[in-house]
């Protein structure tokens, strides 16, 4: 590559010139169906617009920004007995008793909201939000993410190496471990919310049930500490055969000789793991981290389906504003925000993973 | 470097198509709806010259509707129908009778989607594009407030002696400053469901009139019935999600207490009252003594579920619960009847009003056609067709309560009138068009006090300042 370079003949510029005539149509058709959109929803976020009415559009500027963003952290004081001007302290459990945290938080010129509470110092505080659907919404979305693609890679790279191996009726396995990802996800939400019933027409519920674990009647779904956990376990279930789908692609290029030649060397499987496959799978890892994390990251159908209002990700989110209330300006703008959090997250992988966009 | 840009801009590229995914507002194209030829395939041959042609469209305008000439154009209209099932089998069949009948005005009847929540949003997207795809479409009895800017006002159409004889509330509720915008087409409002084989066999008389009746009834009957194997058995359940149906439990909890309507007819905030939080306190006592913990997670068809297996002694749901539990699949075919929901004290009773109204979209090219069939969707004669149906669908008439097909066949109807006349409207035409948002803040509150995370009284004071924040109305007493 570096003897051709600056010095490229007519016959490479001519062809250099061909494939800019061969791009140009894709690139005319994204203009018009990615970046117009792009840029129209980028002005939209600084305006009031209402979704399908007559309602005149104002310029807000950040305002709509700002309502998505704001958060503030207040110390809540603790309730003062006004008879001997103490700190009140429960009779029973000995603990400071504070005031209401939604009274800490400050009304004017926006209403802040309670995100959470915590103790730090023996002083409590509050988080809030003047909107904490959607600080919440990018939180579990986060943790939603995070969590099914580290699964995915985990229990993917298993698969992989299994499926890899060669036995009898590995052809079959490979078709059958696909399953789940072939099964569209509007049908499988319904299928797991089936599974996942408060009671014990639902599987889990019968299965712990009978295990003598829980009282058959778990609210997987309507609980909030279970809602998390329930959707990254349909997730980690439908997308693993994708995951073990792309390393097994990776595997399928290391040549077996050199792990002949490791294996006369002397290095166990695990160290030939560790040596061997995981540095020339690199690439192949970079790759399928960044596809699944940004795919993680705009879940929209399983959220919808399955939990509807009673908890959003980034996207249900934006659709809830968009077509429930109708703010076309404020859900421009959480979609602007949607797009940052992804170039957050595909700019962090780049840069940590290495990935070389040129092979100079 | 050529390379890296290259890369750079296609990730761009990438993260611009996610962005047009999720920002679908930004879009202007009308959502895709059957195209106009499809119907004109359809045009009978009695009108060879039928092209359609839309600047023709005014001409039809003008003349009388009755008057149309049968050898005159023929007007092909769009009319989004119910999503698949049995009420779209039926409508299917309504379409037929009208396009046999008037050669001039053909209907073209296309399934809507299923959820209210889908149909809305496709509504909007049609109406946001202006765009003259649909004519004829069912609004739910909430929208009426929040879609009115798009909705023809049925009083230019001859909509006022057309409503004279049905019920009140639901006129006016589809009156939105002065213009008819809805047409009532049928009705619901919650029900108590009752084990009429449990209530004798634990020896009680009746339903219960009142909340602490109906507690003590639950109990006892959950207890015995547990006591003899069943181990799933509850004694109540209800609608706990948090969507538009928690609003709807939630309001009959509240207005049967004395606690209001949240906002008022008169644009006054209601809901901080001490009513309101003892009944959101009380229904956060059920839940896993007389209702199943998963109740919080259960809508209309989740409750149904419990019950239609003979699990529940009560069950709050709508009319069309009542045709299927008489199913052959159903555990209490024979077993139950229906009632008024209980009060804080006896007669307080209260039901959210439900059903769906018959619209007109602004943007239809021909208005007087489809007002004249909306006029006939939503006459006398077609709402008693439909209450004869299988669907059993409440009719809005008042006159149809006193029919004695309707009495034979339908018995339930006339027994509940009381019901449906007294029903109580959400604040949906009052904080039009926010009414989505207010009922959001409204069942997102409740929830937390269903859940635990707070009291009924911090609930209602929580309200109270978002909705002040949001609509900017007054505060008050109900």
């Amino acid at each position: 590559m570096a003897n051709a370079k600056g010095q490229s003949s007519d016959l490479a510029k001519q062809e250099q010139r061909l494939a800019y005539w061969l791009l140009a149509p894709t690139f005319i058709i994204l203009l018009a169906i990615a970046i117009y959109p792009l840029i129209s929803v980028f002005g939209y976020s600084f305006t009031n617009a209402t979704f399908a009415s007559n309602k005149p559009t104002e310029f807000v500027g950040l305002d709509n920004y700002r309502n998505l963003l704001s958060m503030t952290i207040v110390q809540v004081p603790p309730l003062i007995d006004e008879a001997t001007g103490q700190i009140q302290v429960d009779a029973e459990t000995g603990e400071v008793q504070y005031e209401s945290s939604v009274r800490a938080l400050p009304r004017e010129p926006v209403r802040f909201r309670v995100v959470t509470d915590f103790s730090l110092f023996g002083n409590k505080y509050v988080l809030g939000a003047t909107d904490p659907a959607f600080i919440r919404a990018v939180w579990d979305t986060i943790v939603f993410g995070v969590s099914t693609v580290f699964l995915e890679l985990v229990l993917g790279m298993m698969v992989a190496l299994i499926v890899n191996a060669n036995f009898k009726g590995r052809g079959f396995m490979r078709a059958l471990i696909l399953v789940p990802w072939v099964i569209p996800t509007a049908v499988s939400s319904q299928i797991w919310e089936y599974m996942f019933q408060p009671n014990r027409t639902g599987f889990f519920n019968t299965v712990l049930w009978y295990l003598g674990m829980g009282s058959g009647e778990i609210p997987f779904l309507s609980d909030p500490t279970w809602q998390l956990p329930a959707m990254i376990v349909i997730d980690v279930w439908k997308t693993t055969p994708f995951m073990a789908l792309l390393l097994l692609a990776g595997l399928q290029l290391i040549p077996a000789d050199i792990y002949e030649a490791a294996d006369v060397d002397g290095a166990g499987p695990v160290r030939s793991f560790f040596q061997l496959t995981l540095p020339l799978l690199k690439g192949t890892i970079a790759v399928a981290l960044v596809f699944r994390t940004l795919d993680a990251l705009r879940v929209f159908d399983l959220f919808q389906i399955v939990l509807g209002q009673a908890r959003y990700s980034m996207a249900s989110f934006t659709y809830y504003e968009l077509i429930q209330n109708r703010a076309m300006g404020y859900s421009s703008a959480s979609s602007i925000m949607i797009f940052l959090v992804l170039s957050i997250f595909a700019i962090g992988y780049m840069r940590s993973l290495g990935v070389k966009s040129d092979d100079h | 470097m050529k390379r890296r840009y290259l890369a750079v801009m296609g990730l761009l590229v990438i993260m611009a198509m996610v962005l047009a995914a999720c920002g679908g507002g930004a879009a202007t194209e009308a959502p895709a709806a059957p195209a106009e030829p499809a119907a004109q395939e359809a045009a009978p041959t009695e009108a060879p010259a039928a092209e359609a042609a839309p600047t023709e469209a005014p001409a039809a305008e003008e003349a009388p509707a009755e008057a149309a000439a049968p050898s005159g154009d023929v007007v092909t209209l769009t009319w989004v129908g119910p999503g698949p099932g049995g009420e779209f089998e039926f409508r299917k069949q309504q379409a037929a009778e009208w396009n046999a009948a008037n050669p001039d005005i053909q209907i073209n009847l296309i399934e809507g989607p299923v959820s209210a929540t889908d149909r809305i949003g496709l509504y909007l997207q049609a109406f946001q594009a202006q765009s003259t795809d649909i004519d004829i479409m069912q609004i739910d009895v909430i929208w009426p407030g929040d879609l009115a800017d798009n909705l023809i006002d049925f009083n230019e159409y001859g909509g006022a002696e057309a409503v004279a004889g049905d019920f009140p509330a639901i006129v006016q509720n589809n009156t939105v400053d002065g213009r008819l915008v809805g047409l009532p087409w049928f009705t619901d409002g919650g029900l108590l469901y009752y084990r009429t084989d449990l209530l004798e066999k634990y020896g009680f008389a009746g339903p219960p009139a009142t909340w602490t009746e109906l507690e003590e009834m639950s109990q006892t009957i959950q207890d015995g019935e547990r006591a003899e194997g069943n181990q799933d058995f509850w004694g109540y359940v209800w609608q706990g999600a948090p969507y538009e149906g928690l609003t709807c439990d939630a309001l009959e909890w509240v207005y049967s207490s004395g606690g209001g309507t949240i906002v008022s007819p008169e644009k006054v905030i209601t809901i901080n009252n001490d009513a309101a939080s003892a009944a959101l306190d009380r229904a956060y006592s059920w839940i896993g003594k007389i209702s199943p913990p998963g109740v919080t997670g259960f809508m209309e068809e989740d409750s149904r579920a419990v019950w239609h297996a003979g699990n529940a002694a009560f069950m709050r749901n709508w009319p069309y619960a009542y045709g299927l539990s008489q199913n052959d699949d159903s555990a209490v075919v024979g077993k139950f009847d229906a009632t008024a929901l209980p009060g804080a004290e006896a007669g307080q009773s209260a039901a959210t009003l439900g059903g769906w109204q018959v619209g007109v979209s602004k943007y239809s090219k021909y208005p007087e056609a489809a007002a004249k069939v909306a006029l006939w969707l939503a006459s006398e004669e077609q709402q008693k067709a439909q209450a004869l149906s299988p669907n059993s669908l409440i009719p809005t008439k008042m006159a149809l309560y006193e029919d004695p097909d309707i009495a034979a066949q339908r018995e339930f109807m006339p027994k509940l009138l009381p019901v449906f006349t007294s029903a109580v409207a959400r604040p949906s035409t009052a904080t039009a068009p926010q009414y989505n948002e207010v009922s959001n803040i409204f069942f997102s509150n409740v929830y937390d006090v269903l859940t635990g995370k707070q009291s009924g009284a911090d609930a209602v004071a929580n309200i109270e300042i978002d909705l002040e924040d949001l609509t900017g109305f007054e505060v008050g007493a109900p």
